[in-house]
């Protein structure tokens, strides 16, 4: 009886478990909408610490603005592609606009989830305008950087989707984009080896001691995948075989399908490769390389652009010979990996949802996301050089990027035909020239005459805008475009736009990966067989030793009782009449 | 008449304020953050990455030799640290029960468990790094010890302080020494102290998957951290079987340890229901 009650009560539960769940969903669904009272709503999903977040706030002001509807933005984040793909592709939380890499957008466009981004905004430009300035359509290239587009298209451009062959380009708009390099101390490695040995390095090729067991590898499957691949290429250790997906020999792939070839020889090299590093790495890490470099606790590290960039900055700086304690290199071949933002086709706010995505294209917004989380975006770098909102946002005292000339750090100068020489000196004996806008200036284009140009400085010696400034600019351009009272320095802006690390020339030698496939399981289970090495043999040792000092506690107990026992008996002999 | 046959036969719900009542809404938690989970595994062990039925997942497991080498490692970890709790908490257990200031002192042992353990084995890693030791297997199996001490030594420390002290008087009356009566009175009356502790640190140490990636920079990958991966990388099928092959060592060691104590007489924990 009393069971059965039981088995009644947990019946009972589980129907309303069961009744209850579907309830909890719709409410999650809806929740929004409900509450809003009439608002649209926008739902956006991007990794953690991947926006200035008051961007957000600003962009509801501005939906406003456009359309005269309220927006509630719903910001969410995830922290790997994986745990996006799961939560979005079964749709268990409804999402407008996600920002995930191109692998995983790749994914979800072969899923069929994402909207044609090309379509949407051709339709709300007919009603908005002025809201879709910053996208490409079929009058303007919009503001994205031209060659990383071209790089997505290259991988990207046709990709099957069902029976239609469709473009990336028209399904999603990049945000940010980096490389994969070596993090490294400049103390230990210098660029002598990092040019010799590459990727090499991450196995101590070059048999620095110092560097031994102080290398750490990122604990990601595709990174470290992309460099064990490029490593085998330059150092000759591909399968001396044909590769089966391509029909061609290994050695004969490009960066594009090196990377991306998941051909059983290839991943067994890679395993192999991959065992051996093990004697020489310190371990595997996603987060903490950057500190630990700081630290000095290792002297190498697999990172990512942004997290290089940001480990550089905090790192210390060494002003008698002008280099900081950590730098990153990106070896010849190596791989470019971008996220974008896409719109999911269940969304119902497709058009706040194109209109965030065009925001985020402004050069400011791209500025101040770059101030905020460091790594590079992909508004058009030439664009954000001779925009106001972009400068004032690296302006910004929290940021730094760039800094108004000073007197005690730059030399105005000019010439006959009134161009403007800034001349920085930095290192004793080591100046240059830079134009008004940080351009480089090539010695053969510095006139041999050169006068000091008069210009103001206020009394912390900061050099005020020339009221003739207008006679400087180069044609088209009216006003100086990056501040009103002063002069920006044009080494910050150079420092800023011309780093390699920031902004690398994007060549045919780096590749973007694609999405695995089927192959994924293979890969992880390669990765984790590398990663897990074998039984090592000090645990074997650390039982024996167990067992030993096990064995020796009862040995010793008996060892003594039967020393005792022999006595015990000559006793037993005198005093047996006694007792009793 | 059949008017009060029929309200006499008709089964009336009654609410009745019996102490069951308040075991309601722990059957209810039960249901929903143990049943429904494990059922859930069990269901997603069986099915392929396109919600087909299969068992494959089983095959991809059981034939793949680097999960085998990880379940043995994660074993052997296991066994070495609950041996090496067992070696450093039982003595320790021991004297401080004998000390009328145990139980004060005791709590010394407890106390870094009130800081939350990721803490703790950061610190520990940072103490390492400092004093320049090579992270791996040494240090893993440090962090292990110094994580699951304490819960060794608690159950031993309860055991051995409740043992009635006229046994051992009674022994030393009998003429045994100190060895002896150790071996045949105090050891046999703190077995279930022991059952319970190598529970306590056998079963959380063969999952853990924390302590091993941070004290080894990721290079000593545990079971543990394998089926994080699994999970991490949406093999749903394969890290639910490794979930469930956990699972069972889990309730095979229950079972052994059960039915030792069953041996001698005494229960470790008994069924909820």
């Amino acid at each position: 009886m009393k069971k059965r009650k039981t088995l009644a009560l947990i019946a009972l539960a589980v129907v309303c478990v069961c009744a209850a769940a579907p309830l909890l969903a719709a409410c999650n669904a809806s929740g929004g909408g409900i509450m809003s009272g009439g608002a649209d709503t926008l739902v956006i999903y991007n990794w953690e610490d991947y926006i200035d977040t008051d961007l957000l706030d600003e962009f509801a002001t501005y939906y406003r603005e456009v359309t005269g509807r309220k927006l509630d933005i719903t910001y969410s984040t995830f922290d790997t592609n994986e745990t996006m793909l799961t939560q979005v592709m079964r749709g268990e939380t409804a999402v407008d606009v996600v920002c995930p890499s191109e692998y995983a957008i790749q994914r979800l466009m072969t899923a069929g989830l994402l909207a044609d981004q090309k379509a949407l905004v051709e339709q709300y430009s007919a009603i908005y305008p002025e809201a879709f300035t910053h996208l490409s359509n079929s009058e303007t290239d919009g503001n994205i950087n031209s060659t990383v587009l071209d790089k997505i298209g290259e991988i990207f451009g046709e990709m099957k989707v069902g029976d239609k062959v469709v473009d990336m380009r028209d399904y999603m708009v990049p945000y940010m984009w980096g490389t994969l390099g070596l993090l490294y101390n400049t103390k230990i490695i210098t660029e002598e080896q990092l040019d010799k040995y590459g990727w090499g390095l991450l196995w101590n090729e070059a048999d620095i001691p110092e560097l031994e067991n102080m290398i750490l590898m990122k604990d990601s499957v595709r990174d470290s995948y992309a460099a064990v691949v490029l490593y085998m290429e330059k150092y000759k250790l591909l399968p001396d075989a044909v590769s089966d997906t391509y029909g061609k020999r290994f050695d004969e792939l490009t960066v594009n399908e090196l990377i991306n070839c998941t051909d059983r020889p290839l991943l067994e090299r890679a395993e192999e490769l991959l065992t051996a590093q093990r004697d020489h790495i310190s371990g595997y890490e996603v987060d903490f390389g950057k500190d630990d470099m700081i630290n000095e606790i290792v002297y190498l590290d697999l990172a990512w652009s942004g997290d290089a960039l940001w480990a550089i900055e905090e790192s210390e700086y060494y002003e008698d010979t002008d280099t900081y304690q950590l730098g990153y290199y990106v070896p010849e071949k190596s791989n470019i990996w971008y996220d974008g933002w896409a719109v999911l086709e269940s969304s119902d706010s497709k058009l706040a949802a194109m209109m965030f995505i065009d925001y985020m294209c402004t050069p400011e917004a791209g500025a101040r996301n770059i101030g905020v989380i460091g790594y590079t975006s992909a508004v058009d770098q030439e664009l954000m050089r001779y925009d106001y909102g972009a400068a004032q946002a690296l302006l910004d005292e929290e940021v730094e990027y760039l800094w108004y000339a000073n007197a005690e750090e730059c030399e105005i100068y000019t010439d006959k035909n009134g161009g403007l020489f800034f001349y920085f000196e930095w290192v004793d004996g080591e100046g240059y020239y830079r134009d008004l806008f940080g351009k480089k200036i090539p010695d053969e284009k510095i006139p041999d005459e050169l006068t000091l140009f008069a210009a103001e400085t206020d009394e912390d010696g900061y050099y005020r805008l020339p009221k003739n400034i207008a006679d400087f600019l180069p044609e088209g351009m009216e006003s100086y475009p990056l501040d009103e009272d002063y002069i920006v320095c044009p080494d910050s802006i150079s420092l800023f736009y011309d780093d390699e690390g920031r902004y690398p020339e994007i060549t045919e030698n780096l590749g973007v990966m694609r999405d695995y496939g089927a192959a994924n399981e293979d890969v992880v289970n390669m990765w984790q067989r590398a990663k897990a090495g074998g039984v090592p043999d000090s645990l074997w040792w650390c039982l024996l030793a167990i067992v030993l000092f096990v064995a020796v506690v009862p040995g010793a107990y008996f060892i003594k009782e039967a020393v005792k026992a022999r006595p015990r008996k000559i006793v037993k002999k005198h005093d047996g009449s006694d007792s009793e | 008449m059949t008017n009060a046959a029929v309200a006499v036969s008709k089964p009336k719900w009654r609410f009745k304020l019996t102490k069951r009542v308040f075991s309601y809404p722990y059957v209810l938690f039960m249901l929903l953050f143990v049943v429904i989970p494990l059922v859930m595994i069990l269901v997603n062990a069986f099915l392929d990455a396109d919600n087909n039925l299969t068992l494959e997942n089983f095959a991809d497991f059981f034939t793949d030799k680097s999960s085998l080498v990880i379940l043995a490692n994660s074993l052997l970890v296991g066994v070495i640290t609950t041996a090496i709790c067992l070696i450093i908490g039982y003595p320790l257990a021991y004297f401080l029960s004998k000390m009328p200031s145990g139980r004060v002192l005791v709590l010394f042992y407890v106390l870094p468990m009130w800081v939350n353990f990721l803490i703790r084995t950061l610190a520990t890693k940072a103490i390492f790094i400092a004093m320049d030791v090579t992270l791996g297997m040494g240090t893993v199996i440090f962090g292990m010890v110094y994580n699951y001490l304490p819960f060794m030594i608690l159950p031993l420390h309860t055991t051995l302080s409740s043992i009635d002290r006229s046994y051992i008087e009674a022994a030393q009356d009998l003429g045994a020494d100190s060895s002896t009566v150790f071996l045949k009175t105090v050891l046999p009356l703190s077995v279930s102290g022991i059952i319970s502790g190598i529970t306590m640190v056998f079963i959380p140490t063969i999952s853990t998957f924390a302590i091993s990636q941070l004290l080894s920079n990721g290079k000593i990958f545990l079971f543990g951290d394998s089926i994080q991966m699994k999970f991490e990388q949406g093999l749903y099928g394969v890290g639910s079987i490794m979930s469930l092959v956990m699972l069972v060592f889990v309730l095979v060691s229950n079972f052994i340890i059960n039915r030792a104590s069953r041996k001698s007489g005494l229960s470790v924990g008994r069924s909820l229901w």
